[in-house]
């Protein structure tokens, strides 16, 4: 058994001061953002230039086959991500993410190939028939996770506060749970996004089913119990006092920003909330023209925190 | 309660056939199943599982099922409707990888014909094209972002065909 390096690393100094140097990696897009949530991107690229991130090119990636590919065959969801990661290795570059769905199945992808010998032997063989081979190392990062690392310099580049901003922060199953796997917050207490976002003046409101999940895995076998589950979701958020709901992945905004279109409660209360992301939030915050974070993309009127964002 | 998937909608007045321990053993083998017996029924997965108040059959029952060696799991509606969430699995006191348990019956399910259709369709898409969606390039265009490097086709299609992605059920 090898061991697993990625769960040390940022407990070594060497390591920590590395990660403050120019940093670079392949971004792994993945399908739902360039399909969906092309303003995450565009959003996502401006934040990596204004901190010096550099994002290379994922060439030849595929979809990660994510919880879908899982649930059909193990195997094939093995050799599908698992060929991601060998290409980035093989290159020679780390791995980051903007999507949950994409961190979870390659993490949990490296998590098997690294701990169970026999899954490896297998997916190698599948490998080796395109010329690639998994090793390990390369590095799979959320982009919040890169982002965390660089708090201090997001602090000092906050021009625009944000006063006012009741965020429903919503982390996502996948960037945390199962932790032995995910490996960034706590699972049960997570907060470093929170405190990303609180860099900008905004707040993020303490909600009761922050850590319950949007539902959207199910809109592939039931689109009725993935609703219910967007509606108790909505309903607290609104409840709890926010004025907008963030997220980090393309899949639950997909339940934030589009399922929710039209959505109401049983009294006839709309469960519309703006819908952001991560990055337009801190991109807003640190003055970046509001053209570039694609705000006309986000479905749900924005009007209700538009003077906040000074859109 | 749903009428959403599966068919086994209750336990009252049913009489299982045959307790399988082959069953359980199968279970056990995969990716995950090593702790499945550890299982004391103190159902805290379902306390905080997301669909407890929306299935018919709930995943601490689904937990004591695969100990019983009772493949009629397999029809339960708990199978297709688990978000995957995870909640169960980081909270499980015994430490069970209950979620990626599931991951294992939702393919021993896929096998015998018994996954919603959008599966299907996804496992033809995936093959056909290795996406699962495909990306809008006039949003592309407007936001001034490049083209979503290339994916060669070949590479992914000789991939499944080793591992049969195409011929997985049963039957076939
Ligand atoms: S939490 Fe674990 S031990 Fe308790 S019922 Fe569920 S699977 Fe069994
Ligand atoms: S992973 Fe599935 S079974 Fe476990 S709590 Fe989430 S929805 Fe329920």
């Amino acid at each position: 058994m090898k061991p697993r390096r990625c769960l040390r690393r940022p407990a070594c100094s060497n390591w920590r001061r590395m990660t403050r140097m120019a940093q670079e990696y392949e971004v792994f897009l993945g399908c739902a953002i360039p399909s969906r949530f092309n303003n995450y991107e565009a959003s996502m690229r401006v934040i990596a230039d204004e901190l010096d991130i550099e994002l290379l090119d994922f060439d030849g990636a595929s979809c990660c086959g994510t919880v879908v590919l899982k649930s059909i065959d193990e195997l094939s969801w093995l050799s599908m991500s698992g060929r991601n990661i060998a290409l980035a290795e093989k290159r020679g570059h780390d791995i980051v993410t903007p999507c949950n769905g994409c961190f979870g199945s390659l993490k949990d992808c490296d998590h098997v190939l690294h701990d169970n010998e026999s899954e490896r032997k297998k997916v190698n063989k599948i490998l080796s028939e395109v010329g690639l081979e998994y090793e390990g190392e390369a590095r799979i990062r959320h982009f919040v996770e890169v982002l965390y690392d660089l708090k201090d310099e997001i602090a000092d580049r906050i021009v625009n506060p944000l006063d006012g901003l009741k965020i429903a922060f919503h982390p996502g199953c996948h960037l945390i749970r199962p932790s032995t796997v995910a490996g960034f917050d706590d699972p049960e207490l997570p907060r470093k996004v929170d405190e990303l976002l609180e860099l900008t003046g905004a707040r993020s409101i303490p909600w009761n089913l922050k850590l319950r999940c949007c539902g959207s895995p199910l809109l592939i076998s039931s689109e009725e119990v993935a609703t219910e589950i967007l509606k108790e979701k909505m309903s607290n958020a609104i409840e709890s006092g926010a004025n907008c709901i963030v997220t980090n992945c393309p899949a639950c905004h997909t339940q934030f920003d589009v399922q929710v279109l039209g959505l109401e409660d049983e009294d006839g209360n709309s469960l519309e909330l703006p819908a952001l992301f991560v990055t337009q939030v801190l991109g807003v915050a640190m003055g970046i023209d509001s053209s570039k974070l694609g705000f006309e993309l986000n479905r749900v009127q924005l009007d209700p925190i538009a003077d906040i964002l000074g859109l | 309660m749903t009428e959403a998937w599966g068919t086994l909608k209750s336990f009252a007045g049913k009489t299982f056939e045959t307790l399988d321990p082959e069953f359980t053993d199968r279970v056990s083998q995969l990716i995950g199943g090593q702790d499945l017996t550890a299982c004391f029924q103190c159902a805290k997965c379902s306390a905080g599982c997301p669909v407890s108040d929306k299935v018919n059959v709930q995943i601490h029952e689904v937990m004591r099922m695969l100990v019983l060696g009772l493949p009629e799991v397999l029809d339960t509606d708990m199978i297709w409707l688990c978000t995957t969430c995870y909640t169960c699995q980081e909270r499980c006191p015994q430490g069970i990888d209950i979620t990626d348990i599931l991951f294992g019956l939702k393919n021993m399910a896929f096998q015998r014909n018994k996954a919603p259709q959008g599966y299907v369709s996804s496992r033809q898409q995936l093959y056909d094209t290795g996406k699962l969606y495909q990306p809008t390039d006039w949003e592309r265009e407007d936001l001034g972002l490049e083209e979503v490097p290339h994916l060669e086709l070949d590479e992914t299609k000789k991939m499944f065909e080793k591992t049969g992605l195409l011929k997985l059920e049963e039957d076939d």
